[in-house]
């Protein structure tokens, strides 16, 4: 299989970003990847603009995008699988560039979601579930994730103080990280008492919406190797889907399916297991995901995520750090750019270039990224 | 046409089911079955995916429902923000089939547990006809 590496990671600041367009902040990290790399545009030959495109005013973004990094004639597209669109983008210049068709591309993924008014967010994440069948009823995105919370307290005895101390695990570690929305720790007491907002998850359970960008410049590797002497291979990506409809799942909804077939893919893929994972970026949308990405993931038996988290095997200096650039939940979610931010952490780590939060001697790791409720999950695996 | 009936707020109008919203008009939950292969379809299907057949027929549903899991919504879309809190529920129906729907108000959220035994009914509100989970009689 040909070698496919990662050779520049760049990213905005994210967060309420009421200075800059969208086609601005794409700019800001793909200029940041391309500095990155010490390469300048003649050497990418196209590029993946990935977005939920329902956020954005400009339909079909790719095109201002593309035009803005100065990118044209060559080819570009969007990328849309809702929160995992970057992280499908990078499949996509994976494939593009194994087929031979390109030789190095930048996925650029980019959303400006707090121009919105809060009343077309609202209205938008009421349609975030099957419209014909579940939205009728009033569901919003936190809703969905909060009926998978209800049911792994039920089963396995989580509790509101352990999902709360997935918050404040992740927003100490969105101290260290300058392009995080959020940069002040908070306490369990703090996000216990944040006001409902789909029992029993928080208004600090749940990551905020947010602008931002994050750009990879992905590479065959005879151009890779020409590019850096330091780039990151792509070791394995899986891909999953699962039906977007509750009520078309299976088992007790204490799991996502759709994260469990990623993650064996990927594995497979890379010839890794869960063990050998040094470093971990995962799809903490809400603090009670986190745990069940864990579990997911396979760094913990079903039901023991919260027993992972509270034996700090999690944090820097664990077994298995988890989110330390601080997460979505220190970051905000700029959907689109979500997937490529997680990347580039783990580029980062994998370089050695993470500064405080640098995990010692990380050759492996994994960034995993859920689309909207569940509906796809992809997972890379990257190795130095 | 006809298909926007569905639910406290619906977003489609135009569909195959649309004879659901007659059916639930009537005081019936129904699904499709697959005239093919027979397999058994809730919510209702139009098109049979495993055999690739689109005949089906109009069949009831038993009620009979048993809880696996729940929300209360206090931070709603815009068009459910007069409704807050409301109680949403996914259950388990007969065949392996699931269903997920509004608990009704008469249900306290504290009574709401996994496994807690309910009963889908069809239920008109305003413009809207649709199904909830509710206490057994």
């Amino acid at each position: 299989m040909a070698r496919v590496a990662i050779v520049g990671v760049g990213h905005s600041k994210f967060g309420k970003r009421s200075d800059a367009s969208l086609r601005e902040l794409a700019f800001e990290a793909y200029s940041d990847a391309l500095d990155d790399a010490e390469i300048e545009s003649s050497s990418i030959d196209g590029s993946v603009v990935c977005s939920a495109t329902h956020y954005d005013k400009q339909r079909s973004p790719a095109g201002v995008v593309a035009e803005y990094l100065g990118l044209n004639p060559k080819p570009t597209f969007n990328v849309e699988a809702a929160c995992a669109s970057s992280a499908v983008g990078l499949r996509t210049a994976w494939s593009l560039i194994s087929s031979g068709l390109h030789k190095a591309m930048a996925v650029v993924g980019v959303q400006k979601m707090t121009e919105l008014p809060s009343r077309d967010i609202q209205e938008l994440m009421g349609r975030a579930g099957d419209v014909m069948w579940e939205s009728p009823f009033g569901t919003t995105m936190p809703a969905y994730y909060a009926m998978y919370a209800t049911a792994h307290m039920a089963r396995y005895g989580t509790t509101e103080e352990d999902m709360a101390a997935v918050t404040v695990k992740n927003r100490k570690y969105g101290t260290k990280n300058t392009k995080a929305m959020f940069q002040k720790p908070v306490s369990i007491e703090d996000v216990l008492k944040s006001r409902p907002v789909s029992t029993p998850l928080k208004l600090f359970d749940c990551c905020a919406n947010a602008d931002g960008a994050a750009c990879l410049l992905v590479a065959n590797a005879t151009k890779a190797r020409k590019i850096t002497d330091r780039p990151v291979w792509v070791a394995g990506l899986g891909l999953a889907s699962s039906p977007m409809a509750l009520a078309g799942r299976h088992g007790p909804m204490t799991s996502f399916e759709v994260t469990k077939n990623a993650a064996k893919s990927a594995y497979e893929m890379a010839r890794v297991k869960p063990s050998d994972i040094d470093v971990a970026e995962v799809h903490d949308s809400f603090s009670i995901t986190e745990i069940l990405n864990y579990e997911d993931l396979g760094f913990a038996r079903p039901g023991r995520g919260m027993k992972l988290l509270k034996d700090e095997e999690t944090a820097l200096g664990g077994k298995i750090p988890v989110n330390i650039d601080g997460g979505l939940i220190s970051k905000g979610h700029p959907v689109g750019a979500t997937g490529a931010s997680q990347v580039t952490s783990v580029v980062q780590q994998l370089r050695k270039e993470a500064g405080d939060v640098q995990v010692d001697g990380a050759k492996i790791g994994l960034a995993q990224n859920i689309g909207g409720i569940g509906m796809y999950a992809a997972v890379s695996i990257l190795k130095a | 046409m006809g298909f926007e009936k569905f639910g406290q707020s619906g977003y489609l109008s135009q569909t195959k089911v649309t004879p659901l919203i007659s059916y639930l008009e009537k005081g019936v939950v129904v699904g499709t079955r697959c005239k093919n292969c027979r397999k058994l379809y809730f919510p209702p299907r139009a098109d049979c995916p495993d055999c690739r057949k689109s005949e089906v027929e109009w069949v009831p549903i038993d009620g009979k429902a048993k809880l696996i899991t729940f929300t209360q919504v206090y931070f709603a879309p815009p068009a459910f923000e007069q409704s807050t809190p409301y109680i949403l529920g996914l259950a388990e129906l007969d065949h392996g089939l699931r269903v997920f729907a509004p608990i009704s108000r008469d249900i306290d959220l504290k009574e709401l547990k996994p496994d807690l035994e309910l009963v889908l009914k069809p239920k008109q509100a305003g413009e809207g006809v649709f199904y909830q989970l509710e206490k057994p009689a």
